[in-house]
């Protein structure tokens, strides 16, 4: 029994291919995290799992029902990229209309404090700020007393302090037995939240495990060097993931820089122009696709 | 003995998991109310949508409405109740543009509508807000009208003429709504409220809202009878006594204006809707 059941979904737009056959099982009480560079898809996945766009291809089911239907709507809490609220209602007002959609709903105090806008209540929400904003559409993703959070990049624009404060009210919610699906480009928030990654590039799932195990797979350094090796020879080497030769350099990507470099000092390859750099997704995905010319 | 255990273990995954806190809500009642409420505040706070749309048939009648109010037309009737009717209708026509049109096409522009659209309120609730809203705009406005000519110029009806006035504004109003609703879903969301200050005074002028039709210009007044709100206007003035005898053609004036502007706005909803949610 699964609280999403996504499965071969596709999405185009025209002639671009956002989402190319994805399956996405989340059980009840799961912490899931969709991880991907921007562009990747996550956005439209989670559009799409929600009813809020037509898949092309697949089907879906929240609660084992369609994703339109009020009783699977009535569960869930959403929070959206740019939203953008009626800049003219206070912060109460929102949260009070929002209540008023659910059939199950929490005190509004709560609402606020677990928001932490409750000192916010009465500000016009034209004069909040980008970070009280989100917190606001977090407390409307909490009106109904939803049993599944859909959550897209939900700390954009919050200071690290409020983030840690959010992940801290994630917790506290999962440990209700209720589920979160979110998307993130932070491999950070994914491996704080999350019970299980999933991996998205390209509208496809390259990757999907625990954060332990994406971590072990997702490159975080790329290093850059001259050195007689081949590029064959280094991908069989302990912790590579991806290795290619780009003008007269080898550019290797991997999860554990230092294992690679012990292994190679050790075999007595020659090395020159040596260089270390921790790779940020968007890198780390571009060298993951680049080495595939089959696309 | 197993199945015991594992029902204590964990209740069915579909089973709602309330917090202790959680309350009931959700009733159509309240939601209509709180969807009409935030719809009215939301309007209300905009000052240049409000102030204008209050104050300017207030200012209108002071200007011209005051001076003339015991005058006989040149068509019989009284000219201030004849000005209320106009004014009042340019207001409501103001209303009807205004509050659809230019609320509808900035909300689909904001992610704000995806967000309310996956909760669990109907669609219909969120344009019974928008009527709702109107109406009380209208009411207000009617009301401030009223009290203003009846005690500041002296205008003095029948009770009844007063009710059969206000009732035939806001019912006429109704089918008028639809051109704001159509505008709301075809016109570039930026663009929404200069089309609609664009369309809006040159009608009201040309539908004798401003002044009688019979001081407009000639081709004005020819092309009088094609514009929807003469017809409304019409009626109006049809309340206070300024009769042109052809009340069944006005009404189906009206219906049909309802019934072309309608379809415009249900195709442009579902455009919109394929758009934002496809």
């Amino acid at each position: 029994m699964y609280v999403i059941e996504g499965r071969a979904l596709t999405k185009h737009y025209g002639p671009t291919q956002a989402l190319r056959g994805i399956d996405v099982l989340v059980a009840p009480g799961e912490i899931v995290g969709f991880l991907g560079p921007n562009g990747a898809g996550k956005t439209t996945a989670i559009s799409v799992l929600l009813g809020l766009r037509k898949p092309s291809g697949g089907t879906i089911r929240l609660f084992g029902r369609p994703p339109n239907d009020p009783q699977a709507r009535s569960r869930i809490g959403v929070m959206l990229q740019e939203s953008g609220v009626p800049e003219s209602l206070r912060v109460e007002e929102a949260v009070r209309l929002f209540q008023s959609y659910y059939p199950f709903t929490l005190p509004t105090d709560e609402l606020l404090r677990r928001a932490d806008l409750a000192a916010q209540r009465r500000s016009l929400i034209a004069n909040l700020s980008g970070g009280q904003k989100q917190r606001l559409y977090f407390a409307l993703a909490l009106a109904g007393d939803p049993d599944l959070l859909f959550l897209d990049e939900p700390t954009v624009g919050m200071d690290v302090e409020a983030r840690l404060r959010f992940w801290e009210q994630m917790r506290e919610f999962a440990a209700r037995g209720k589920t979160i699906l979110f998307s993130t480009h932070y491999l950070e928030e994914a491996d704080a939240l999350a019970d299980r990654i999933i991996v998205i590039n390209q509208g496809r799932v390259v990757a999907e495990g625990t954060p332990h195990e994406i971590k072990q797979r997702v490159p975080n350094a790329i290093v850059r060097l001259r050195t007689d090796l081949p590029a064959e020879q280094a991908r069989a080497m302990p912790g590579v993931q991806h290795a290619v030769a780009d003008k007269g350099h080898l550019v290797v990507s991997t999860s554990e820089p230092e294992t690679f470099l012990r292994a190679l000092f050790r075999a007595e390859w020659q090395v020159a122009d040596l260089s270390v750099q921790r790779a940020d997704l968007e890198t780390a995905f571009r060298a993951l696709t680049r080495e595939e010319p089959h696309e | 003995m197993n199945e015991i255990a594992e029902r204590n273990a964990a209740p069915p995954p579909f089973d709602r998991q309330l917090n202790p806190t959680a309350l009931r809500s959700g009733q159509l009642g309240p939601m209509l109310l709180r969807q009409a409420h935030s719809e009215f505040i939301k309007l209300w706070r905009i000052p240049m949508f409000s102030v204008p749309t209050l104050l300017f048939p207030i200012l209108l009648f002071l200007l011209f409405g005051v001076p003339n109010a015991t005058e006989t037309l040149p068509g019989g009737g009284v000219a201030g109740p004849y000005m209320m009717a106009s004014f009042g209708a340019y207001g409501l026509l103001g209303i009807a543009f205004f509050s659809f049109g230019i609320g509808v096409a900035n909300e689909r522009a904001q992610g704000w509508m995806k967000l309310v659209r996956a909760t669990p309120m109907p669609a219909w609730v969120y344009f019974a807000g928008k009527l709702v809203t109107a109406l009380a705009f209208s009411a207000l406005l009617l009301i401030f009208l009223f009290l203003f000519a009846a005690v500041v110029a002296g205008v003095r009806m029948p009770l009844g003429t007063w009710a059969l006035l206000g009732a035939t504004l806001v019912t006429g109003m109704l089918p008028l709504t639809t051109a704001g609703f159509a505008l709301g879903y075809w016109a570039p969301p930026n663009s929404a409220a200069a089309i609609a200050n664009l369309v809006y005074l040159p009608t009201a002028y040309a539908s004798g809202f401003l002044m009688p039709v019979a001081l407009l210009p000639p081709f004005v007044q020819a092309l009088a009878p094609y514009l929807p709100p003469y017809h409304y206007g019409q009626l109006a003035w049809r309340a206070v006594g300024v009769d042109d005898g052809q009340a069944a053609l006005h009404i189906a004036w009206l219906f049909g204006t309802a019934l072309l502007f309608g379809a415009l706005a249900v195709w442009g909803y579902r455009r919109d809707n394929g758009r934002q949610f496809g």
